[in-house]
């Protein structure tokens, strides 16, 4: 075929390439300008602050004075004392069981309320879910040293029922109270972002495969999950990465034994050890953006409708 | 078109702020004395209990300087707030021995306290410690000072824990609360091992200290940010056993909870004396005196004593406390005894700050 001779059917208007004139470049620099304050503020506030983080990690202090002398001592040495790589772990572990256990409360909530609830109700629910944030953090966190205590209203409920006759120190002040208040301050971020992906699923694909066979846990399994994944992942994101950096609710209600990284690098900076805490900070920042890179993937969706497009 | 029907156009409107706006500037100096009385502020990096909001509006109401608290919780983190920020704050408030190491690193500047009419309310001692003198300057004006002792529930804790050893037994697992402060842990480790210098500790010293922390740890109920939930968690029942400050048995009271009782560690102890003192680099010296001869009058103090429970340096306030029904208070807690508080090791920076929190999150983590 000779597709020399065939006449190229010429573009729509819409789609002809920009002109670089003059109204052309400025009609660029436009289109960039509402990026512009997010540019300046991640820049000065975010991408700059870590660079100096950065260099700090690799500097080191010498009688209250940061000495710019390049090493990397304060990650030999983190690695290198054994309580450090546990706190590491156990931030981590506390983080992971905290956002499964966040997520596994959040989902069948979510579904419940797009499948079975009508949609004024909805709403109402949503704003209740949200209404912790009307109230402090420390005092979210704090309140449930009144749940927890030894005075608190789980002791006062099993010393009533006679369960038991002294208080019970279980609840707070060690890791399951972490865990507990973790997974309280994180659910409405997870709630409401699996919501919103709840709500835009076609739910007629999840009738046509029940109608075609299959079990509901089947049909959840194959046909809900793989296009609520970037949903899902968004709620994971919102949930483990600021756990991971959590201080307050582990320093209230965790004790002794709830200690997580952000505790010990609160020491760090409060006893001048700038260049151990920041070493410290980047490390959790590294663990972050590794996640970041791997949940990316996650975050695109396959068509599906398979229209090729 | 009366004057009232005049439209009003955008170009009128801004040439009558531009007037607006150089009429204000020129009348300013006319009203200078009234806006700086009403305008004065002074940033304050203290303590909360250096204060109370009630306090700090009547000092403003009275004289036009606002006293603005920012917290801080540990000395260390004071002192680099300073260095750091500089003129960003005005007063600073700071414990024994880091109040030189303020004044030898020119972060803040001495004073000649008798030139304050409220410092002739002090013990003469409080005017005389050889630490805050800087030739015929003092560094700081003092405030407040306390032991940092052992407080014990006798309803759990049956034998008096005189000795800081005696907190290493193993029925008190999870039953001691103390605030988290790296260095001043660390001192009292060392001053339980038997250091000569707590906070000068050599490194076999620090070892020994470390040792006896992490016997001592899994006794830890809470490492608190804050000594009113060392005070919550007496008063709770969670812990039996606090390390703090004189008078916290008169605020686990106040807080519904049980009697507490003091004791003193055969070992000796550490404690504060802490003072107020003025940041070089502040725009605001020539205000300090007057808003410290306003805010450490004697009626506040004896307040301030009244709500945190440990000794101050006023002795007209404990001549008004005697009056007014507390002197067995008082005396209890040695209010009018201020020389105990050059007997006991008092606060300061570490030799090795490094070497000290590098131990004391060796053994605190998890």
């Amino acid at each position: 075929m000779n597709t020399a001779t065939e006449a190229a059917p010429a573009p729509p208007v819409d789609s002809q390439p920009l002109s670089e004139s003059a109204g052309g470049r400025r009609f660029r620099i436009a289109e960039y300008a509402g990026f512009v304050p997010a540019l300046v503020l991640y820049g000065a506030f975010f991408a700059v602050p870590l660079g100096i983080i950065v260099a700090y990690s690799f500097w080191k202090v010498v009688d209250y004075n940061v000495v710019h002398q390049w090493t990397i001592d304060n990650y030999r040495y983190f690695f290198s004392v054994a309580t450090y790589v546990r706190t590491l772990w156990a931030t981590i572990w506390v983080s992971v069981l905290s956002t499964v256990l966040t997520i596994a409360v959040a989902f069948p909530f979510a579904y419940w309320l797009v499948r079975y609830v009508p949609k004024r109700m909805q709403r109402t629910l949503l704003v209740l879910v949200i209404l912790p944030f009307w109230t402090s953090y420390l005092l979210r966190v704090y309140s449930w040293l009144n749940i927890l205590g030894d005075q608190g209203a789980i002791n006062r409920l099993l010393q009533w029922t006679h369960l038991t006759d002294h208080p019970v120190s279980f609840f707070l002040y060690d890791r399951p109270a972490v865990v507990l208040v973790l997974v309280y301050l994180y659910f409405p971020f997870a709630a409401l972002t699996l919501y919103a992906s709840l709500e835009r699923f076609d739910w007629d694909q999840f009738k046509a495969a029940m109608d075609l066979g299959a079990r509901p846990l089947t049909a959840m399994r194959r046909i809900l999950l793989p296009q609520i994944k970037p949903g899902l992942t968004t709620a994971v994101i919102f949930v483990f990465i600021p756990i991971l950096g959590e201080y307050l609710a582990p320093q209230l209600v965790g004790g002794a034994r709830g200690v997580m990284i952000g505790n010990l690098i609160v020491n760090f900076f409060s006893g001048a050890e700038y260049t151990r805490g920041a070493a410290a900070s980047l490390l959790i920042a590294v663990l972050i953006i590794v996640l970041l890179v791997i949940f990316r993937r996650s975050l695109e969706i396959k068509d599906p409708y398979a229209s090729g497009r | 078109m009366s004057v009232y029907e005049r439209r009003v156009t955008r170009a009128g409107l801004l040439k009558a702020g531009a007037a607006g706006a150089v009429g204000l500037t020129f009348a300013r100096p006319a009203f200078g004395g009234l806006t700086q009385l009403e305008a004065t502020t002074l940033n304050w990096l203290t303590w909360s209990d250096h204060y109370a909001n009630d306090q700090l509006a009547a000092v403003a109401k009275k004289i036009g300087i606002r006293g603005r608290p920012t917290l801080f919780s540990d000395n260390a983190d004071a002192y680099l707030k300073i260095k750091r920020t500089g003129s960003q704050f005005d007063i600073v408030s700071g414990d024994a021995l880091w109040v030189p190491k303020y004044h030898k690193d020119g972060l803040t500047e001495s004073f000649d306290l008798s030139s304050l009419p409220v410092s002739k309310q002090l013990f003469s001692i409080a005017r005389s410690f050889p630490f805050w003198k800087d030739g015929s300057n003092y560094m700081g004006y003092p405030f407040s000072w306390s032991t940092v002792q052992i407080y014990y529930n006798p309803k759990y804790v049956t034998t008096v824990p005189d000795s800081w050893h005696a907190l290493l037994d193993k029925k008190y697992a999870g039953k001691i609360s103390l605030e988290n402060i790296p260095t001043d842990v660390m001192a009292i480790a060392g001053r339980a091992t038997g250091a000569k210098k707590p906070y000068s500790m050599t490194s076999g010293e620090i070892s020994r200290a470390k040792a006896f922390l992490k016997s001592f740890k899994p006794n830890v109920l809470k490492l608190a940010s804050q000594n009113n939930e060392v005070v919550r968690a007496l008063a709770d029942g969670s812990a039996w056993i606090g390390i703090t400050n004189l008078g916290t048995d008169d605020r686990v009271k106040d807080a519904g909870g049980p009697v507490v009782k003091p004791a003193y560690p055969k070992e000796g102890t550490v404690g504060f004396i802490d003072s107020e003192q003025i940041v070089k680099a502040s725009k605001n010296k020539a205000v300090f005196e007057k808003f410290i001869n306003t805010t450490e009058q004697a009626p506040w103090i004896a307040k301030n004593f009244l709500t945190n429970g440990r000794p101050l340096f006023n002795e007209k306030a404990w001549k008004l406390l005697v009056n007014q029904g507390h002197g067995d208070r008082a005396k209890r807690l040695l209010y009018n005894q201020p020389q105990k508080a050059l007997q006991m090791t008092i606060k300061g920076p570490a030799g090795d700050e490094q070497a000290y929190v590098d131990a004391f999150n060796e053994v605190f983590g998890a």
